[in-house]
């Protein structure tokens, strides 16, 4: 009986209450609401409002940054940007998108694709720029591509005739990479639509397709990386936007280098539509603050700052005052009507993205480098044996389309201030890669770091196997307090006489400095393992 | 235990308390915000402010929603839903056959599948012998038309060679989205001899229509994402699409300064015969219901025609278009055939999925 009066008492309770609150002023203690900042690594940030709109962002638009950060100005909303490829963000959305409040990926497709659970509003397309190959413009002239038509199939003639090797990013993360390789599916079935999942079982296809990836240099996860490794590389060609070939032709003219010819393949072109979305996690006024400052992105003087790097802002042609950034030199052809070749249904479309992580694409030769000393202890050893379950481990793997690739070498090289043991996975099936797992998992950390010394038996190591039927990439897993024993390293590049990219993912307490200059000396890049481990792991097996 | 009742004697007081406030301050308007998924093409309608201040001044409710395809949402999560928005008669099935009889559901408004395409394909389709006008308004004759598309004529085939592939019309998925789903209805019967396909035909039908789905790759899955593609992308990336009348109508309604520059270009085909895309609303509660209420309002009735292009929930109705800022827009609707009934549809639906 009491215990019924209680519950009717505190039932009564509440609601008077309830209702009480509504008439109070609202309280406010600390700033807005939402306003906590689970995203301090963001990749850029602009505006000072009261709301912050964290975006993720394809990093295409990071070209971008000086009109979002005018626009955040205007609209008095403070901008968060985080960069990924857009097959990526698919993926987030799938997963509900917690950390961000808007997307911003280079198609709607990929939007559509990830709305499972209907979270996005108000998307807009905020600038067009179709999907091009770009060309050495006297490679271009010298096999007849500035004349007339050009299809997919003459392209790939040309790569298979060794006659010119290209650069794309990897299609399980990128719309550029992916759009692309829709592309050459289509040229080498020779059809023009309705692509099937039984066409993409075809043995004929397989061969054709693994061949054609045999020409692909170095893959990227994501446009704008790719165009600056092309910029500090020696490539002929590159499948890329429109917009970051005009930016590439920019810098390489200014150095007084051989520009690009952009190439519109009539049978593989497809267009980047850049639709900014907003994500709805129920705050209003984060609502309020995404639509002004797309208002500020949509509005006249924007678009015209848009066009100006390159992105076109309607189909029909370009402004008046921006024509001279579309330099007619290049290639480029701004009357042509962007005719784009049909993507494939969803299902068939995610099969594909399957198959060329696990079959077409060149099998990836990955040497770990994992230190083992004594500053690892704890939290460094943890994290750093939680990440290799999340590689090594298939099931974890296939989450995140990590898993290995047919053909694909796994070696581990355990160091502290020397070698301690170097480990490989017997072949690429599950088991022996679980068993390399294990193995690592086993070791235990002591002595100093030689960050060096490692990387430098990762060379010889790799020297082992013939490179051009992999895509290589060391990648030390460190804490990165090392001696400086630059010395053997550079000796090891030097004597092995390639440029296997040094890849480095920070755990525990870490310092990246040393390791940012292994990276610069091997066009390769630093990851911080304990912000998003699946990303610096998407991003190295894609670079790689 | 002492305790314990001296902490109730105080709860009880700060409860007398701050319902004296309450009393005292009397009672606060009372607006009842309701959520439900809605269909993308009616989300201007409800963004719009006149309609807004209608609802919460004289229905005292607000209309909070998520986007969802009108087949998506019948199987969407619906906790703490009040209503569901979608677009077909055979959505409403769909949700009786999933879930039950609903509270109440009821057609709001009604707009013709139409197909959207660009002066130059407009053209094209003309010199082929596709299209009659009467008015402002051009008709295609939708046989004609799925014989072009079944024969893969290539766009190149009848005039048009810088648009690549063959002559295909874009739609959203029909196993997720409305418009789609109208579409492949109307395609039915056309393919069917311009009669609604009934289980009879179905088997024969069926291939014809997977067939043509085949080739159409991947689709939207809204429509008013389509439709903005379609404005955005230019006439090579989307020549022709299938869509709502509603959806011009609204455009050039409420974004009069871009519809002028593209009005030229712009085209809206009603094919002979088309379907009517029926907008039921379904209310899962009382509060949904509140909010069908106010859709039923004459004013918001009005609202929806002249600014969002929907025609009443009674199909006879002649709209004035001669108000309308869109060009080409017919009076009434008359060829028109019924779309076929859930069973044939569900199994179209899962046969094209």
């Amino acid at each position: 009986m009491r215990k019924r009066l209680t519950a009717l008492l505190l039932t009564l309770c509440t609601v008077i209450s309830a209702a009480g609150c509504s008439l109070l002023p609202e309280v406010n203690p600390a700033g807005s609401p939402g306003e906590t900042d689970g995203n301090d690594g963001s990749a850029f940030t602009a505006g000072s409002g009261d709301t912050t709109i964290r975006i993720l962002s394809g990093s295409e638009n990071q070209e971008l940054e000086d009109i979002v950060s005018d626009c955040a100005d205007k609209a008095g909303v403070r901008i968060e940007m985080d960069y990924q490829g857009s097959v990526d963000i698919m993926r987030e959305l799938q997963n509900g998108a917690e950390d961000y409040d808007a997307v911003w990926p280079a198609s709607s497709m990929w939007l559509s694709l990830g709305d499972s659970q209907h979270l996005v509003k108000h998307s807009q397309s905020v600038s067009l720029t179709p999907v091009v190959f770009g060309i050495r413009q006297s490679l271009a002239e010298e096999l007849g591509f500035t004349d007339g038509d050009v299809s997919v199939k003459d392209i790939l003639t040309a790569i298979s005739n060794g006659k010119m090797t290209f650069c794309m990013t990897s299609a399980t993360q990128s719309n550029s990479g992916a759009s692309a390789y829709v592309g050459f599916l289509y040229a080498l079935l020779g059809k023009q639509e309705g692509l099937t999942s039984e066409d993409l079982q075809s043995d004929d296809l397989k061969t054709q397709i693994r061949e054609l990836l045999s020409g692909v240099d170095r893959s990227s996860g994501s446009s704008d990386w790719l165009k600056d490794m092309f910029l500090n590389g020696n490539y002929d060609a590159m499948v890329n936007y429109e917009c970051l070939v005009i930016d590439a032709n920019e810098q390489l003219t200014a150095e007084g280098k051989e520009p690009l010819y952009v190439v519109y393949p009539y049978d593989g072109l497809s267009i980047a539509d850049s639709p900014l979305g907003y994500v709805d996690h129920d705050d209003d006024q984060k609502e309020e603050a995404f639509l002004a400052f797309q208002e500020e992105i949509m509005s006249a003087d924007s678009q015209s700052a848009i066009e100006a790097t390159g992105r076109r802002i309607t189909a029909n042609g370009v402004s008046e005052e921006n024509k001279d950034v579309f330099n007619a030199d290049w290639g480029i052809d701004t009357e042509r009507i962007l005719s784009p070749i049909q993507m494939p249904e969803a299902d068939v479309l995610m099969d594909a993205l399957n198959i060329y992580q696990t079959e077409f694409k060149k099998p990836s030769l990955n040497i770990y480098c994992l230190d083992f000393s004594g500053s690892m202890t704890g939290e460094g050893e943890d994290q750093l044996k939680e990440a290799m379950s999340q590689i090594l481990i298939q099931e974890n793997a296939e989450k995140n389309l990590l898993q290995a690739s047919e053909g694909e070498v796994n070696i581990a090289v355990l160091f502290d201030d020397e070698i301690v043991d170097v480990l490989q996975a017997s072949d690429d099936s599950d088991a022996a890669l679980e068993e390399l797992y294990n193995e690592i998992a086993a070791a235990q950390p002591g002595g100093g770091t030689d960050i060096y010394t490692a990387a430098a038996e990762a060379y010889s190591l790799a020297s082992g196997y013939d490179l051009s039927q992999y895509t290589p990439a060391v990648i030390l897993m460190t804490d990165g307090q090392s001696v400086y024993n630059e010395s053997v390293f550079e000796d090891a590049l030097e004597a092995y006489d390639s440029d296997i990219p040094v890849f480095s993912i920070t755990f525990g307490d870490a310092d990246p400095s040393q390791l940012e200059d292994l990276a610069a000396l091997t066009d390769a890049r630093v990851f911080d393992g304990t912000k998003d481990l699946t990303e610096a792991f998407r991003s190295v097996k894609g670079y790689n | 235990m002492k305790k314990r009742m001296i902490g109730l004697a105080l709860l009880i007081v700060i409860m007398l308390v701050i319902g004296g406030i309450y009393m005292a301050i009397g009672r606060a308007p009372q607006i009842i915000t309701v959520d439900g998924y809605v269909g993308g093409e009616k989300i201007e309608l409800l963004e719009d402010e006149e309609v807004q201040a209608i609802l919460e001044e004289d229905y005292g409710v607000k209309a909070d929603y998520s986007r969802a395809g009108s087949l998506d949402m019948m199987t969407a999560d619906m906790d703490g839903m009040d209503y569901l928005f979608p677009s077909s008669s055979i959505a409403e099935e769909y949700y009786e056959d999933l879930h039950g009889s609903p509270e109440q559901s009821e057609i709001v408004l009604n707009t013709p599948i139409v197909l959207y395409t660009h002066q130059a394909v407009l053209d094209a389709f003309d010199s082929q012998g596709l299209i009659t006008s009467s008015g402002n308004s051009y008709y295609i004759d939708m046989t004609k038309l799925v014989e072009l598309i079944r024969n893969d004529t290539s766009w190149a085939d009848i005039g048009l060679p810088e648009l690549y592939g063959n002559i295909s019309v874009d739609t959203t998925d029909p196993a997720r989205s409305n418009s789609g789903n109208m579409f492949a209805a109307l395609l039915a019967n056309v393919l069917n001899g311009g009669q609604t396909l009934t289980q009879e035909n179905l088997q024969t039908i069926l291939p014809q229509l997977q067939d043509i789905f085949g080739k159409l790759g991947y689709m939207e899955t809204s429509s008013s994402d389509l439709f903005s593609q379609f404005l955005r992308m230019g006439i090579g990336a989307k020549p022709v699409i299938a869509g709502y009348e509603s959806q011009l109508i609204e455009y050039a309604a409420l974004y009069p300064d871009q519809y002028e520059t593209m009005k030229d270009d712009i085209v809206m085909l009603y094919p002979t015969p088309t379907v009517w895309s029926t907008h039921v609303f379904i209310a899962l509660d009382a509060d949904g219901q509140v909010l069908l209420n106010g859709l039923l309002d004459e004013d918001i009735q009005r609202l929806a025609w002249e600014k969002h292009g929907f025609r009443t929930g009674n199909y006879t109705t002649v709209s004035e278009s001669g108000s309308l800022n869109a060009q080409g827009v017919a009076d009434t609707i008359t060829q028109v055939t019924q779309v076929p009934s859930y069973d044939v549809m569900k199994e179209i639906i899962e046969q094209l999925q």
